[in-house]
């Protein structure tokens, strides 16, 4: 009975000591920690936790400096420290599209553990009064609904309270105070483009979606919005939030191009039927002019043919259309030129370009993606957006890259933060021939202008293919007839023969 | 791999070779039979990414000609077989079943034509020659390289001079994250910030396919060649490998070497040995 009732006193009072114990691991948990850091960690974050260590220059966002104690993925409330358990699940899962690593199935979980409390011990406020925050409660997440009237009122709540100014009015993140956000370490940072959730830092469940704009994103300037939005309304505002984006990115690896009878006219009704294929620009990271963090990462391609030209068009997500200034492959850029620009870059515009091999490959032959080599040329559809003009140059190399004289048309256009352009030329250009029902290999270019992107600063994308639709499909019906009868023939034969015989030889 | 497809043929397989022949004594074309279906649904649709259908006619033709050979091997059977298929052409017994027969296969030639004739078109395969013979010799910033007899120069240090080893470890640990990491990941598991752009996908150094079956030379030539510098018959043509000659020297390129060896506890192979 005494027993008991000591256990009940334990338990009553348990939750008031862990309140005042803060979470810190045992001396070897740390030493262990810091075992694995030193090693796997701390070329990004640095040996002092403070995020400087060889490869720090190179990475956007910057590692996060463990000394300033701002952490992005809490469960606690807007400025506070995270949880043991938030720090681990940052390790866990790492943060989509930066270059911080998902060490799930890399590392153990006491490993993960141990890394946890070693990354403490670089605050001292993880050892103060401030060590044990409390966790704000996120409720289950009731079943997504699509109903109109919910998503509106999601909508009402998104402009109320101006999550637009900095994602934008669609949540392409083009909102207009995006383009002057810095975080607390004085760098750029973007406002998330609420139609790409899989790049979302902090996860992109609905549940992880409440918890963001609950808890905000301590160091940026996202914002907690715990006091200001009615409990009632936050599933509205989720679940808004969710439909603006499909669940993956869907990277494609084929653009098939439709056939069309008759001239084909630039206008957004020329690709209206035309299959939409998304693929992934990365950062230009190997020659000078490396860009750790482009500003566009994926776009969206269509295309239709005739007889004689093809017309492609091309989709991406720009925080701000810069058609002033100028834009060209050539300008030369310092080897590591600034990772991201501190103030808006006057006088780089936008630019695109699509790749092409400047022949018809041979098997799976290809120019070297950058901008060709001499033994392989490329041929490159280039336009800068602060002119209305197109062209296309001939590559064998950076730095090699001339201008054939070979004039192209295409028109352009930027609405609510998505730049459209469209381009067409012929479908057979010198060496470059692209008959029906073949594959041709083709890569894309983008320059955002805002970024500091010229030159070989840019954005780009490995080698993909268009493929030809044919216009008219052959039937199969007449294949098919032939070559059942020419195999019921020789049936025929060789069982006719077979039975002459069996029929001689019993007659014999 | 289609782990699932693959586990069910062979329990299929299984259960025939050692349960059904228990019961039933299997003619021998028909356990051959059986054994050329099989092997087509585990080229069929137990291999991930599929493989393309002229590679699997290849593939089943070998097969055919194979049990054909094993079958032929021993007279006794090959005649056996030989009078089975005669008796039941012209047996009246077997007639229905012959007409039956003589209808399915055309029906399934016309099938495999249909199939063949709508198929989703398949780009070109980016194949790849998993490591192309090197040449024997390069041009490296103007000098020639004899790769064939080349060591790397800091390998020694390793029992001579540790310290000054260790200097170099660290010089390669700089250049592989001023250079590589992007790609080939900060774990060198091929899995960088970037790697999603590409195909073929930047080499896991961690698999034991790669750098710890190489030499120290090669590592040198595909380093300071890249993708631009493989061998004209060998792919992977789209690979974006860069030519690091252009960015990197010497004495650069061995310290990366030593520390892609360093980090991943891998051991070259010696000098000397073959590819
Ligand atoms: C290749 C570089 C790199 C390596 C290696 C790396 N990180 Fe990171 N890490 C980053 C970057 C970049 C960020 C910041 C991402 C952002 O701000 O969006 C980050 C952020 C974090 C965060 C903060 C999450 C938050 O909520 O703010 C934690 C915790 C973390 N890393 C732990 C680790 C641990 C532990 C290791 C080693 C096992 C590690 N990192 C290895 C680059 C790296
Ligand atoms: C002052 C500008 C600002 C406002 C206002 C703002 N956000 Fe954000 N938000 C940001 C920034 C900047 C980021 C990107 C943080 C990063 O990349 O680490 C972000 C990121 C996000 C993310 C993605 C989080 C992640 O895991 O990467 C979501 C979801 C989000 N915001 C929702 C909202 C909602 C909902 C509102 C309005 C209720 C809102 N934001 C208002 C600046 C803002
Ligand atoms: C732009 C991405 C990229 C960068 C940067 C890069 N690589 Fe690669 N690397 C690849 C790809 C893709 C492959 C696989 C295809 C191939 O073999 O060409 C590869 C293959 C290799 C191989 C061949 C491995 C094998 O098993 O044959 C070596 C060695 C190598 N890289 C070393 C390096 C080093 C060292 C650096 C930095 C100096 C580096 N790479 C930078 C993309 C990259």
């Amino acid at each position: 009975m005494r027993i008991l009732l000591t256990l009940l006193l334990v338990y009553i009072a348990y939750p008031a000591v862990a309140q005042q114990e803060n979470d810190l691991g045992t001396e070897a948990q740390r030493a262990e920690g810091k075992e694995v850091y030193d090693i796997k960690c701390a070329h990004c974050h640095g040996y002092e936790g403070d995020a400087s260590a060889v490869a720090t220059p190179y990475l956007r966002p910057t590692p996060r400096d463990f000394t300033s104690g701002n952490y992005k993925f809490r469960s606690t409330a807007s400025g506070e420290l995270p949880t043991t358990e938030d720090i681990k699940r940052s390790i866990r899962l790492g943060m989509p599209y930066t270059s911080m690593p998902a060490w799930e199935g890399i590392l153990s979980e006491t490993e993960i553990t141990n890394l946890a409390y070693y990354l403490k011990t670089f605050e001292p406020a993880f050892d103060g009064p401030y060590g044990n925050p409390t966790v704000v409660e996120i409720p289950r997440a009731p079943s997504y609904s699509a109903d109109p009237d919910h998503l509106a009122r999601g909508q009402e709540i998104f402009a109320a309270n101006q999550c637009a100014d900095c994602h934008g009015e669609n949540g392409r993140g083009n909102g207009e105070s995006a383009p002057e956000l810095v975080d607390d370490w004085g760098d750029p940072i973007r406002a998330a483009d609420m139609t790409k959730r899989w790049t979302f830092r902090a996860g992109a469940t609905r549940e992880d979606i409440y918890r963001t704009f609950m808890t905000g994103l301590n160091g940026t300037p996202m914002p907690s919005y715990e006091q200001t939005i009615d409990a009632e309304d936050r599933w509205a505002l989720v679940d808004y939030v969710w439909s603006l984006s499909r669940d993956t990115p869907d990277y494609g690896t084929t653009v098939t191009v439709q056939g069309r009878s008759g001239e084909l006219v630039l206008s957004e009704g020329l690709f209206e039927a035309a299959p939409e294929v998304y693929f992934p620009i990365v950062g230009q990271i190997i020659e000078p002019g490396r860009a750790f963090y482009p500003g566009v990462n994926g776009i969206s391609v269509k295309a239709v043919y005739n007889n004689s030209e093809i017309a492609i068009q091309l989709q991406w997500h720009d925080m701000t259309a810069e058609t002033d200034g100028m834009n060209n492959p050539l300008i030369e850029v310092p080897m590591f030129d600034p990772a991201q620009p501190d103030t808006t870059m006057d006088g780089w515009s936008d630019a695109v370009a699509i790749l092409l091999p400047s022949r018809t490959p041979e098997g799976l032959e290809r120019p070297y993606f950058m901008f060709g080599d001499s033994r392989f040329p490329m041929s490159i559809w280039y336009t800068d957006l602060a002119t209305d003009s197109a062209a296309v140059l001939i590559g064998q190399g950076s730095g090699r890259i001339a201008d054939n004289g070979i004039a192209l048309e295409r028109s352009a256009s930027y609405e609510d933060g998505v730049w459209t352009v469209q381009f067409k030329g012929p479908r057979n250009q010198g060496e470059l021939t692209m008959p029906e029902a073949t594959f041709v290999p083709i890569s894309f270019t983008i320059w955002d202008g805002f970024n500091g992107e010229r030159g070989n600063k840019r954005g780009l994308s490995a080698w993909y293919h268009l493929y030809l639709e044919p216009m008219e499909t052959q039937s199969s019906v007449l294949p098919m007839a032939k070559w059942f009868l020419i195999v019921l023939g020789a049936e025929l034969l060789i069982v006719g023969l077979v039975n002459l015989r069996a029929r001689r030889r019993k007659t014999a | 791999m289609n782990l699932f497809v693959l586990l069910a043929i062979a329990a299929a397989m299984v259960l025939v070779q050692f349960g059904v022949t228990r019961w039933v004594k299997l003619n021998l074309l028909a356990w051959m039979g059986i054994w050329w279906v099989a092997l087509w649904a585990a080229f069929s649709y137990g291999i991930n990414p599929p493989l393309p259908n002229s590679i699997i006619v290849l593939f089943m033709a070998i097969i055919t000609i194979a049990l054909v050979a094993y079958l032929s091997a021993d007279n006794e059977e090959l005649k056996q077989a030989q009078e089975s298929i005669g008796r039941f052409m012209v047996t009246r017994q077997y007639r229905v079943a012959l007409l039956i027969v003589m209808f399915l296969i055309p029906a399934a030639v016309a099938a495999w034509t249909f199939s063949s004739m709508n198929q989703a078109p398949q780009p070109p395969s980016s194949g790849r020659t998993i490591h192309p013979p090197p040449p024997s010799s390069i041009t490296f910033q103007g000098t020639s390289i004899n790769l064939t007899t080349a060591n790397n120069p800091l390998r020694e240090l390793q029992h001579t001079d540790e310290a000054a080893f260790a200097e170099h470890v660290a010089s390669g640990r700089r250049i592989y994250f001023e250079n590589c990491f992007y790609c080939h990941g900060d774990n060198m598991e091929g899995a960088g910030m970037f790697a999603h752009g590409y195909d073929p996908l930047p080499a896991n150094f961690n698999d034991a396919t790669t750098i710890a079956m190489l030499q120290e030379s090669y590592l040198f030539w595909r380093i300071a060649k890249g993708a631009p510098g493989l061998p004209s018959e060998s792919t992977p043509w789209s690979s974006a490998m860069p030519a690091w000659e252009d960015f990197l020297t010497e004495e650069e390129i061995w310290e990366v070497i030593i520390f892609l060896y360093e980090f991943t506890g891998f051991e070259p192979r010696a000098q000397g040995m073959p590819h």
